[in-house]
């Protein structure tokens, strides 16, 4: 008998153990440390602290898009045009404040001038997305990849108008300093981003549009019947994804200086393997925006580390999307053995 | 023996220090050279990085490569690994010209030489240095050999030109490079279609598609790159339109880059010219400013690869300068 009840014991231990690491929220932190610890023998600089600057760099636009995305995942929704709106958002505030001929050029509104036509950039997208979505009764699927190969179209033609090359650069300083600068020893960005990470937290944790997100997502009949306004919160997810991605395109043009139409184009995989891999389900009702902090964390590490290997593109997105698929299988097992354990 | 969980702890990360060891060790002992190119989109750019790992490996260089694939943010962030990983040169192929501002002016940061090759970066006040073809003047010798070649054949011709990226200064330079020469040749050559091609295969196949609907009387043909030519020929055979020279509708048709399929086109006398850039010449100039950039000596900015036109008529004697053919020779025996 008692030795029953010690083998019970025994089991019990590791079983707990597995529970708590498969089930933790932190599992995606728990795993970035375990890669970070695998990964320094081979090479020893990504514990340096200009590796783990970079990497807090390289998280941050990618964050602030992914962080939209959380919303339209949530929703079940997807967004695929976050990577147009970046490009569109980019040329147009580039045209605004550009020293070569910018519509505000050399005015002091410039950059504010700049910065504002980039907000309303991303939020005229999502606000479409979101009128296709809910009015017009479209998969979000079809609407945002016909509005990502638009706006892309659109942001090269955009860019003919201001310049005979591809990018639109000269842009004021005051503009450059907010994707390079820092105040207190503190990023720019990482202010920027900081905010835009707690304020989404706040409405997903704390408001009625952050519980009736998960409503829609869960069951969009369901939440109708109960008084949610779907079609607004729906329409509202995709807004807040399109301004998102705005602010990821003031960070990226102003770390590289210029607006480009091309600009993000090759994110897309980034942005919802983050998310993913954080632990939104694609099938909605199911996000938080800490998740997508831990899957960004994730994949910005694992794309540094293969970066410092001098790993071949074609490795790299391999393993990206090895990673990202494991990452749904987890999901999936998780949900499927959560009763069992 | 039980080990704490504590003690676990230490031993592991002690064992992946210790791990670590012979890695920096080696990396200390032997300079790193980084390739960070745009795409390997085209055979120029494919034998271009083969012929700096050639020239790198047999200078005793270790060389570590990236591929942005026309990204300019993942471009900036490959810089960045690669000072972090602290290597000792960057030889770079940028995707725009501006773009690739910040990576210079953190390589400057980190003291590191940072070398375009074949591309160069917009005008800054960052240290770089820039290995360029000199691409207006080949075009010009290019497209005044095609000219020359109308002249003869007499009568009028339609033009178009496929024109590349035109963030890409070396695109710039050969659009300008043609109409340098059509434009002082007005009266037998009008230019009837301009046709954008981003670089892109597919963009420049429907490009001229519709260009040959709109004209299908286009008979005097350059592209800005040899990689376009598969895309070409194909448009041209839909049309049949692609004839060797001596036919009656011969296009009379001219490229630039020197690769494989240029050589065969003009062996086989389907193309009149090609401009022809140096690789080899090119990666030599490339990989010495960087071991002169390191030894502190003075390198200037822009180091120039004269290059030359290659045509029916000078075949022969100049082929072996043409990279194509050595690969094509590679190829063929």
């Amino acid at each position: 008998m008692s030795g029953l009840l010690m083998a019970g014991t025994r089991s019990a231990g590791p079983r707990r153990l597995l529970r708590h690491l498969l089930f933790s929220e932190y599992l995606v932190l728990y795993l970035s440390v375990a890669y970070f610890a695998a990964v320094v023998p081979f090479v020893p600089q990504m514990a340096s602290a200009e590796v783990m600057r970079n990497i807090l760099s390289d998280m941050l636009p990618l964050l602030v898009v992914a962080i939209g995305q959380t919303f339209v995942l949530i929703v079940a929704g997807i967004d695929l045009s976050v990577t147009s709106i970046i490009a569109m958002a980019s040329v147009a505030g580039a045209s605004v404040m550009t020293g070569d001929g910018g519509y505000l050029a050399g005015s002091a509104l410039a950059v504010p001038g700049a910065m504002l036509a980039m907000v309303a950039v991303g939020l005229a997208i999502g606000a479409f997305n979101g009128f296709c979505v809910t009015r017009l009764g479209m998969p979000p699927f079809i609407v945002t990849l016909t509005t990502m190969m638009f706006f892309s179209g659109a942001a090269i033609w955009f860019t003919t108008f201001h310049t005979e090359t591809s990018s639109i650069a000269n842009l004021p300083h005051g503009f450059v300093v907010l994707g390079q600068g820092n105040l207190g020893g503190v990023p720019n960005a990482l202010w920027v981003v900081a905010a835009v990470g707690i304020a989404a937290h706040l409405v997903l944790a704390r408001t009625a549009l952050g519980r009736r997100l998960y409503a829609c997502g869960q069951n969009r009949n369901a939440a109708a019947v109960s008084g949610v306004p779907v079609a607004r919160v729906v329409a509202a997810a995709f807004l807040i994804s399109g301004a998102c991605a705005a602010v990821a395109s003031i960070l990226y043009t102003g770390r590289l200086q210029t607006g480009t139409p091309i600009l993000g184009q090759t994110i897309l995989l980034d942005v919802i393997g983050a998310v993913v891999i954080g632990g939104t389900s694609l099938f909605g009702g199911k996000g938080k925006v800490l998740w997508t902090v831990f899957g960004v964390l994730f994949l910005v590490l694992l794309d540094t580390s293969l970066k410092m290997l001098g790993m071949s593109l074609f490795s790299v997105f391999a393993i990206k999307g090895a990673v990202i698929l494991l990452a749904a299988v987890i999901d999936a097992v998780r949900t499927r053995f959560a009763a069992r354990l | 023996m039980r080990l704490t969980r504590r003690q676990f702890t230490i031993g592991t990360l002690i064992a992946a220090g210790t791990a670590g060891m012979p890695l920096y060790v080696k990396a200390q002992g032997k300079k790193t050279i980084a390739v960070l190119f745009d795409g390997l989109y085209s055979p120029f750019w494919v034998a271009g990085l083969d012929v700096i790992k050639q020239d790198l490996t047999r200078r005793g260089y270790e060389m570590v490569q990236a591929i942005s694939d026309k990204d300019d943010n993942r471009q900036f962030e490959q810089v960045r690994a690669m000072l972090a990983r602290k290597v000792d040169g960057i030889i770079i192929v940028q995707t725009d010209s501006n773009a690739v501002i910040p990576a210079i002016k953190a390589a400057n940061e980190a003291g590191v030489p940072m070398v375009h090759f074949n591309r160069p970066p917009a005008k800054t006040e960052a240290f770089s240095v820039a290995v360029v073809a000199d691409n207006r003047k080949i075009t010009n010798a290019t497209v005044e050999h095609m000219v020359e070649v109308a002249r003869k054949q007499g009568g009028k011709f339609k033009a178009a030109i496929l024109i590349g990226n035109l963030g890409d200064p070396n695109a710039i330079g050969r659009r300008d490079g043609f109409f340098d020469v059509v434009d002082k040749n007005k009266d037998i050559i009008d230019v009837v279609a301009r046709i954008p091609t981003e670089w892109n295969a597919d963009v420049a196949f429907a490009g001229l598609t519709n260009a040959f609907q709109a004209n299908p009387d286009i008979n005097f043909l350059f592209t800005s790159s040899d990689f376009l030519f598969p895309q070409i020929v194909q448009a041209m055979r839909v049309r049949n339109n692609f004839h060797p020279i001596g036919h009656k509708d011969h296009v009379i048709f001219g490229g630039f880059d020197g690769d494989a399929m240029a050589y065969e086109l003009l062996k086989d006398k389907y193309l009149d010219a090609d401009g022809v850039q140096d690789l080899f010449k090119e990666a030599e100039l490339a990989v010495n400013a960087i071991v002169d950039l390191q030894e502190g000596k003075t390198v200037e900015r822009v180091l120039l690869d004269p290059g030359f036109a290659i045509h029916q008529a000078n075949l022969e004697q100049v082929r072996d300068r043409m990279w194509g053919y050595t690969i094509y020779k590679q190829k063929n025996g």
